[in-house]
């Protein structure tokens, strides 16, 4: 049983999250991803910890063993003439090569999806910023924050009356390597099926902007504002975060699961009640409504108030901590964290790929130490020797 | 309804996806989502409901009082299934059943997200496909995974969020969990499931082999947070930042109009320096309470006020603009109406207009991964009830006019959807 990616080749010439995301993506599912790392330094994760003890360590950064598994990794200056035309040299033998340069980057380093065209006409570039290669805002600075706002979602996050509110982690540096990782595969299939080679553009703040649920489309048909707002933690009083006795249940209701609810809350009577005798008569009691659910919610535990969901089928879940994942009976019996052993960082439990793939597992490989194949790269694939390399080390190049 | 002898639109075959088809029995979010991606590629998507079980966008619609034909109106519904065919087949009668095989048998995927048991309760599990169609690809995407021991719970793209962790790790600080404004479990699952079949595509390509992927959207949400996961094996805290940064001088600013913001983030020195220089104030960069990146977290509160106070007196794009111009990451937090009004992506041709006989015409964003030679718009709105019915049925399966309106006396295939279903 191979992998479903096996003998796809990847060039990987990003840094921070979004597109080692993408990459991360591609190797846990079998492709050969070359990371290309400055010497000496490396991903710029491996300096943002979190760190074992609080005590920094470029080889035990969560972020980048996390965002890093299953590939290789080379150092190389691409920003040199030297390191440029090696780069180029790996490009040639691979499906496609993966980049976060802004536009004026990519000119700059010389290093742009023409550049890669000319010595392998079939190559996938795909281009993973936060606001992609045409416009105005191309050569803007990203980070997380900024594709947030752009992309809609900030301002609607959080309460009506204090500031937008971004969510936690880095969840539009995610979104858009997610989209690029199924972006980079459909180009690769094509290059495969038809023999054309092209750049593959993901832009974060146009992923953000599409997938903004009902609140986008019912604007841009009805040109309302009345979704358009910050609702802060309820939508409605059966779609929010309520108290528990010990932490945080979340109800999410639409009008099919109604009977289901009323069940678990072990308030049938509400059912008969001619204040939330159907969905318009509860959307303007939505007041009264929300009250009954925080006289529920107050009386039970999580695992009470969750175990009455699964029972009745109602959508009624706990707020997880994260500690709660790694000791939730249901993902442990589905065997979703593995053992990985980090030579520097140790032996902890990983999360396995989001999309299950029995028939052809991935094998999760750790995350790379700064340079840890170049021997194996530079001479298996580019039959470079060995004392090549203390040239190029010597120069600074690798 | 829709003219019986509608022609499948052409021009999708230069799309990368051209040439596969897809049977996709996904509703609401999640599938949808996860299937527009491949349908914006140009894969033949086929969109199956049913009079008793169809598509609860439909019903999200808004609109005052309930003109014809509103289940074919809702913004919500067309945006998700643009550029995808749809029929209407009732999976729990025998003969609906066995017309869906009869597609999976011409089919190269088939998308599902039921509840966990309902595609063995309609007989439709991978070993029923695989008998129509030996490399059939099958992506399910339950919420919590088929196996375990609450594969029998349900949950919406809201509880996904709540379960994977990420809702306690958002949050104004010490305010307690937050949720994220839309139903973020669905559209992440989605995008994930899109992907993964297209890696079992490949798989297929180089072995012959089909297979059945399974996505626990619950599962594919905790990926987004994985570097908390390893974090808190280390001992690490989880707590939420808000809008700020572990190292970065970062907010959101209220600007001239009220409710108007604008996002700022300044990481090195040299960006502090810029900042301040733009702010009017260049001493900051020297001043001990910000000379450096420690000092400037020690002191975030005193230089949120003092930044305030500049972006007080201008637009978002204004102060956005001289900022990035200085060399600082800043941007407008953009609502909605602005968005759309956003230059950035009218300048990139985001928006596409799209017309429907019932819900008129309107401008959608149009396909988000964009290929350079290969450019992929909207060819199709998304399909009113029972739309492509006939061309399914008749030149697709070879039915004849006879058999079809037998389907249609025996309420296989529906003309209209049961309005009771979603009210």
């Amino acid at each position: 049983m191979t992998p479903p990616l096996a003998g796809v080749r990847i060039l990987d010439l990003t840094s921070g999250v979004s597109g080692p995301w993408c990459t991360k993506l591609l190797a846990d599912y079998g492709a050969d991803v070359i990371k290309i790392e400055r010497p000496g330094v490396g991903d710029e994760s491996r300096g943002h910890g979190r760190f074992p003890g609080g005590v920094p360590h470029r080889e035990k950064s969560a972020l980048f063993l996390w965002l890093n598994t299953s590939k290789r990794s080379i150092t190389l200056d691409v920003a040199t003439p030297t390191g440029r035309a090696i780069a180029l040299r790996l490009a040639a033998q691979c499906d496609a090569v993966v980049t976060d340069y802004r536009p004026s980057e990519a000119q700059r380093l010389r290093l742009a999806h023409d550049d890669f065209a000319a010595v392998n006409p079939r190559i996938i570039t795909t281009s993973v910023t936060a606001f992609g290669q045409s416009g105005p805002y191309a050569d803007w600075l990203p980070t997380n924050l900024t594709s947030y706002a752009t992309g809609g979602q900030h301002y609607l996050t959080g309460d009506a009356d204090r500031e937008p509110l971004q969510n936690g982690g880095y969840q539009a540096l995610y979104q858009a390597g997610t989209w690029a990782f199924g972006a980079t595969l459909a180009a690769i299939w094509n290059a495969r099926e038809a023999g054309i080679g092209q750049q593959a553009e993901v832009a974060g703040q146009e992923v953000m902007a599409a997938i903004l649920e009902i609140y986008l489309p019912d604007y841009a048909y009805r040109k309302s504002e009345a979704l358009t707002t910050r609702r802060g933690n309820f939508a409605s009083a059966t779609v929010g975060i309520y108290p528990a006795i010990d932490g945080y249940i979340g109800i999410h209701t639409m009008p099919k699961n109604w009977p289901q609810l009323v069940q678990a809350m072990d308030a049938e009577w509400m059912a008969t009640d001619e204040r939330f005798i159907d969905n318009r008569a509860r959307l303007r009691n939505d007041d009264e409504l929300m009250a009954q659910m925080f006289i529920f919610a107050a009386g039970v535990t999580r695992k009470e108030a969750y175990e009455r969901g699964g029972r009745f089928r109602a959508p009624i879940s706990p707020v997880n901590t994260v500690g709660d994942l790694l000791e939730s009976e249901h993902l442990n019996a589905r065997n979703f964290f593995i053992d990985i052993e980090h030579p520097a960082a140790g032996t902890m439990r990983y999360p396995v790929p989001g999309a299950r793939m029995p028939s052809t597992p991935p094998e999760l490989r750790p995350a790379p130490l700064l340079g840890q194949h170049n021997a194996e790269i530079y001479t298996n694939l580019l039959d470079l020797m060995s004392r090549d390399l203390a040239t190029l080390s010597a120069a600074g190049v690798i | 309804m829709p003219d019986a002898n509608l022609q499948r639109p052409t021009s999708n075959d230069h799309l990368p996806l051209h040439g596969i088809r897809i049977l996709d029995l996904t509703m609401v979010w999640a599938g949808p989502s996860g299937t527009r991606l491949l349908a914006d590629m140009g894969a033949e998507v086929i969109k199956v409901e049913s009079a008793r079980s169809w598509d609860m966008l439909r019903s999200l619609h808004f609109l005052t009082g309930s003109p014809h034909g509103w289940w074919n109106r809702a913004a919500y519904f067309n945006h998700n299934n643009r550029n995808k065919y749809g029929i209407t087949l009732d999976l729990q009668t025998e003969r609906g059943r066995e017309l869906a095989l009869q597609l999976v048998a011409t089919a190269d995927m088939v998308f599902e997200n039921y509840r966990a048991d309902v595609i063995g309760k309609l007989r439709l599990n991978y070993d029923d496909l695989r008998a129509a169609k030996p490399d059939i690809i099958l992506v399910s995407m339950p919420s919590h995974g088929k196996s375990g021991p609450e594969s029998h719970h349900v949950a919406y793209g809201t509880n996904v969020e709540q379960l994977s962790g990420l809702a306690s790790i958002t949050g104004y600080p010490g305010m307690g969990p937050h949720k994220s404004p839309i139903a973020y479990g669905d559209p992440n699952a989605g995008a994930i499931a899109a992907a993964a079949a297209l890696a079992a595509l490949h798989h297929r390509r180089e072995t012959g082999e089909g297979q059945h992927v399974e996505v626990a959207q619950w599962e594919a949400m905790i990926g987004n947070i994985g570097e908390h996961i390893l974090g808190h094996q280390m001992g690490e805290p989880t707590e939420s930042l808000g809008n700020r940064h572990i190292s970065r001088v970062q907010g959101v600013y209220e600007c001239a109009t009220a409710d108007e913001w604008v996002a700022i983030s300044a990481g090195s020195d040299a960006e502090f320096a810029a900042l301040a220089t733009t702010i009017g104030h260049p001493e900051l960069a020297h001043d001990d309470r910000f000379a450096d990146v420690i000092s400037r977290r020690h002191h975030h509160d005193e230089l949120d006020a003092i930044i305030g106070d500049w972006t007080r007196t201008r637009s978002q794009d204004e102060a956005a603009h001289e900022l990035q111009a200085a060399g600082v990451s800043a941007t407008p937090v953009l609502k909605i109406p602005r968005l759309m009004e956003n230059e950035h992506l009218r300048a990139r041709g985001f928006w596409e207009t799209v017309s429907s006989a019932d819900a008129g015409t309107w401008d959608m964003e149009g396909p988000v991964w964009r290929m350079s030679r290969t450019p992929a718009h909207i060819r199709l709105p998304a399909p009113m009830f029972g739309e492509h019915n006939q061309w399914v049925l008749r030149d697709l399966l070879g039915l004849s006019d006879d058999e079809i309106a037998a389907l249609d006396a025996e309420a296989v295939t529906a003309r209209e959807p049961n309005l009771g279903v979603h009210s």
